[in-house]
């Protein structure tokens, strides 16, 4: 066998074992090219920075508590809009879902406040809160809010009518169902929700604090915009991005795999 | 569903609607609402009216639509070969797959700061930030799209003698194709809102740019006219757009959807 | 158990695409003593499901009524279980939580509801995948897992729609096999709908005929017990039944 094919299949066997392997290795080579260019002088230093740069930049920023700060003040916020985006956001998708008339008086001003998107709140937002954390608040729930409310709704409809059938039939009553039936039947659903709406409250939280913020990882990377420094906006976009792996990874992904796979609601 | 049924449905929809609009203005006077605060409904119609008169609406939302436009096909034109090359051999989707993630995680407004960086404040800079948010996610999407094509699928074309070229034309694409107008619609949707954040951090000229203007002067007609703009449009766009060509392809494919 | 009285019932739907009204049960009258099997066999679309849903208290009759013992069917209720072709299982619920359901939502406590699971699952031949989720199920097994829900509730009157029409061949001879031996056991009353047959004549002490909504004719099933495939498909008797019944429904 050729060694590259060798090399190939060490990897896939390695990546069997332990698939944390597999995501990050692709990195490798990323890093290196950048790297490779950075060090080449292809673009100015000050534009292009290189990986120690960031590193040095990293090690900086944590150790001022600059950056420990800020990645709390960031995920803080999206905690608690994401705990009131849902909060509000499955009871009104339950009932939305469940009853007919609350469909017909909701649904289309959903769909209408939807589509304004969260970001094109924040000018009047800051005439009614002024800088600060209720501007952001706001906006992230509501950003929350849509997605979670519509996918819910989703999936209540989606519950089949036999097994309301059947539960009646086995002496439920209607709270009981509720419990019993439509909020586990509608979870897999709730929890795309969440994913996307997790998606877009992040993003908005970013702008939010780019335009609005006094801290934040946003405001870090605009921050360091404003002072022409590219290396510390770079870190603040892999922060971002390591940010996002490990909600999805530790968060979202198990409560996926205990749900709606373990229960072959959702195939993967 | 005959006409007939189609408008009673429509009226249905905008029923709701409609009772907001009338409340509104009714609200306003009962509650003797600041205008600085929240605008009376004929303040923001005769906002509405002046920015036609004017022009200056159709030059926000025709610098904010170029942008969208611009960025999206020229992204959609590099992401969806691309895609397709990198899915046709499953060791090297795998491989590939975390890196696109990860920047499709970053797609759009995290690009802002370094965007304006690059390009300065402008069309290059918002132009980018609407590429980055559709391009990773519709190359990842397409990415999958083409490795979930059952390799079953792929051999029973190769034996019917399908090269190359009718391969990736008969096979390849429309196999990813629900995949790719799934990618595009979610890729949109970040689009538009970074949009509307890079217009109002980067641009003198667009939507975002336009309400956020306003905010100085405490015009909150010309902000809620700006917002209802921007709603309608995505509305218009995703819904008369993006939503039925989903519909036709993946319902045709019974592929599951969520909302 | 209780017995089962229909009387005079009807079912009139609109149908909304067609602009049209659709008599799909007409004039229907039966009666189900206490501990008897009944099957109702006809041709698709002649109201069989029309009429087990009304008695299920899923939808409401046009015109008629339904008695269970000497009570009027108002609405779904405990007293008449149901087992559906679509098995109806919670995929959230292990199988031991699927059976315990109706207990639970009789408010009985947790170990003793599982143990009236267990019970009932080992009547179903089940004991070893009481802590398996409906997914994990082939789909004989997870019929035999809506029989014992139904059956754990204690139901007055069971209710089966083509229960095994989506299970294979083989499966499905077991399953007749099983649910006539826990039927001689437990003497439930209960009303069985197919378009089988073999299957109506084989579960049954009465098989009803149905065409276009009315009862066609009833056969009567004095065939013995317990009932086995290997032996009946010899008899001349069950094939004489079968026959019988088979003329009715294609003349229906
Ligand atoms: N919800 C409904 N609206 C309108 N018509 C209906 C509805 N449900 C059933 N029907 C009609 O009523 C008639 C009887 O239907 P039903 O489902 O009871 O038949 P069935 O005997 O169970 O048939 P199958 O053996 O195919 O299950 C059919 O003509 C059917 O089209
Ligand atoms: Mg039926």
């Amino acid at each position: 066998m050729n060694p590259a094919l060798q090399a190939w299949s060490l990897y896939a066997r390695a990546t069997k074992r332990w698939p944390a392997l597999a995501a990050l290795v692709p990195f490798i080579p990323v890093v290196a090219l950048w790297w490779i260019v950075a060090a080449a002088g292809v673009f100015p230093r000050a534009f292009f920075p290189s990986p120690p740069d960031v590193v040095r930049s990293f090690a900086d920023l944590v150790y001022k508590g600059i950056l420990p700060e800020y990645l709390e003040d960031s995920v803080a916020r999206l905690a608690v809009g994401a705990a009131a985006g849902m909060a509000i956001g499955i009871p009104l998708g339950l009932l939305v879902g469940l009853s007919r008339k609350a469909h017909a008086a909701l649904w289309p001003p959903l769909l209408f406040f939807q589509a304004i998107g969260d970001i094109a709140w924040l000018p009047i937002l800051l005439i009614w809160f002024g800088f600060g954390l209720a501007t952001m608040t706001f906006v992230i729930v509501y950003t929350v809010l849509f997605p979670v409310v519509l996918n819910t709704v989703l999936g209540v409809r989606s519950v089949p009518v036999e097994l309301h059938r059947a539960a009646l039939s086995l002496g439920a009553s209607k709270p009981r169902i509720l419990w019993e039936v439509v909020l586990p039947g509608a979870l897999p659903n709730i929890i795309t929700g969440l994913r996307n709406g997790l998606g877009y409250g992040w993003r908005a939280l970013i702008a939010a604090e780019m335009i609005v913020g006094t801290s934040g990882v946003g405001f870090l990377m605009f921050d360091a915009r404003r002072a022409g420094s590219v290396v510390e906006i770079v870190l603040g976009m892999i922060v971002l991005g390591l940010l996002w792996y490990i909600v999805d990874a530790w968060v979202l992904a198990p409560i996926e795999r205990a749900t709606g796979q373990r229960w072959g609601l959702v195939t993967r | 569903m005959g006409w007939t049924g189609r408008i009673l449905a429509g009226a249905k929809f905008l029923a709701p609607l409609a009772v907001l609009l009338v409340l509104w203005p009714i609200l306003i006077r009962a509650f003797n609402v600041n205008p600085q605060i929240f605008p009376d409904i004929t303040a923001v119609a005769r906002a509405g009216l002046e920015s036609i008169r004017d022009g200056s609406l159709f030059a926000h939302m025709g610098a904010s639509l170029a942008r969208v436009a611009v960025g999206t096909v020229l992204a959609i034109l590099v992401a969806v070969p691309l895609g397709v090359l990198m899915g046709v051999s499953p060791g090297v989707s795998a491989f590939l797959t975390p890196l696109l993630r990860f920047f499709s995680v970053l797609a759009g407004i995290a690009w802002i700061p370094i965007a304006t960086l690059w390009f300065g404040y402008g069309f290059g800079a918002i132009t980018f930030v609407i590429f980055n948010a559709v391009f990773f996610i519709v190359a990842y999407n397409t990415l999958l799209g083409v490795s979930t094509i059952p390799m079953q699928v792929r051999n029973a074309a190769a034996s019917l003698g399908a090269g190359r070229w009718t391969m990736l034309a008969e096979v390849l694409l429309p196999g990813a194709l629900p995949n790719i107008v799934t990618g595009v619609r979610t890729g949109l949707g970040f689009a538009w809102r970074g949009l509307i954040a890079a217009e109002i951090i980067a641009t003198n000229i667009g939507l975002g740019y336009m309400i956020f203007v306003a905010r100085d002067f405490y015009r909150t007609e010309v902000i809620v006219f700006g917002m209802i703009v921007i709603g309608a449009l995505w509305l218009l766009i995703d819904r008369l757009l993006l939503a039925p060509v989903e519909r036709a392809t993946i319902e045709r494919w019974g592929m599951v959807r969520s909302a | 158990m209780k017995s089962l009285a229909i009387r005079n019932l009807s079912k009139t739907y609109f149908d909304a695409y067609a602009g049209a009204h659709v008599d799909a049960v007409r004039d229907v009258s039966l009666e189900v003593p206490e501990g008897e099997f009944v099957s109702i066999v006809g041709p698709s679309g002649c109201g069989k499901t029309t009429i087990l849903n009304m008695v299920a208290g899923f939808i409401a009759p046009s015109s008629g009524e339904i008695l269970v013992g000497d009570h009027a069917v108002a609405g779904p209720g405990p007293d008449r279980g149901v087992v559906f072709q679509s098995f109806a299982l919670f995929p959230w619920k292990t199988v031991l939580e699927n059976v315990a359901f109706g207990p639970k939502m009789r408010g009985v406590g947790k170990p003793e509801r599982e143990r009236i699971a267990r019970e009932f699952l080992s009547l179903a031949g089940l004991s070893h995948a009481a802590e398996r989720y409906p997914n994990e199920l082939s789909g004989g097994m997870q019929q035999r897992v809506g029989v014992a829900r139904a059956l754990a509730n204690e139901p007055d009157v069971l209710l089966m729609d083509e229960p095994f029409a989506s299970v294979d061949a083989q499966t499905r001879m077991t399953l007749q096999e099983e649910l006539t031996r826990i039927w001689q056991e437990r003497r439930s009353t209960v009303l069985f709908i197919t378009h089988d047959v073999p299957e109506a004549v084989f579960l049954a002490n009465r098989v009803v005929v149905l065409s276009k909504g009315r009862v066609l004719e009833e056969v009567d099933i004095p065939l013995p017990r317990p009932r086995r495939w290997d032996a009946l498909v010899e008899s001349d008797d069950f094939k004489a039944l079968a026959n019988q019944v088979l003329q009715l429904v294609r003349s229906a």
